[in-house]
């Protein structure tokens, strides 16, 4: 396996798991009142997936330095593209989808935490269609 | 799996240049090892380029290494 499809295995779980761990949290505890907490908890969030993000990188680049110090090549480079492409159309079909919510009721933050699990959603798409791609081939 | 309509004889030239490797091709043409792998079960078409280096390594012909199967579905 090379580094580039480690990483998109790492990118992929690390943010299941902390979009995971957040989104529960965003139930229990979003109300109008609720902004410095869900602050408190979304800035926790993105630091620990950095944490995760680097260590875990850090980790995979030691044990096979030449690999990770290697550009990407033709192949690693429209992967990501292809990658990106289908991402992007996840990213504006569910953001679309979230701020649509405005119009039965919801209110902003409901839209706003909706619009960022869109983006959660699509960085999934983004990383598994990656290893889609490294596995079945373009 | 996703087939291209590419074929190529990559593995056998390997085999006749003194059972070249797959990194030490993907290192001359400017690959990853994974992407020369890849080439060879037909699993991604290279760009122009890339296949005119490969077949520059072996000193042979762009055609003596890749085929387009029309046949192919």
């Amino acid at each position: 396996m090379s580094f580039r499809e480690k990483s998109a295995w790492i990118s992929l779980v690390s943010i299941a798991f902390v979009g995971l761990v957040f989104f529960l949290h965003v139930p229990r505890t979003l109300t109008p009142r609720s902004g410095p907490e869900m602050l408190h908890a979304l800035l926790i969030c993105v630091a620990a997936l950095i944490v995760i993000e680097v260590v875990a990188h850090a980790v995979v680049a030691i044990r096979a330095p030449r690999d990770a110090q290697a550009p990407k090549d033709e192949r690693e480079r429209l992967i990501e593209l292809r990658a990106v492409h289908v991402a992007a159309y996840v990213y504006a079909a569910l953001s679309m989808g979230a701020v649509s919510l405005l119009h039965v009721g919801a209110n902003g933050g409901a839209v706003g935490y909706g619009v960022l699990l869109a983006l959660v959603i699509a960085e999934l798409v983004n990383y598994g269609s990656r290893i889609l791609y490294y596995r079945r081939g373009l | 799996m996703a087939k291209t309509r590419v074929t190529n004889s990559i593995r056998r030239l390997r085999f006749e240049h003194g059972e070249m490797t797959q990194q030490a091709l993907a290192e001359r043409v400017g690959l990853t090892r994974q992407t020369v792998n890849a080439i060879e079960l037909g699993k991604y078409s290279p760009s122009l380029e890339a296949a005119f280096r490969i077949a520059g390594v072996f000193g042979v012909s762009l055609t003596e290494v890749f085929a387009y199967d029309e046949e192919a579905t």
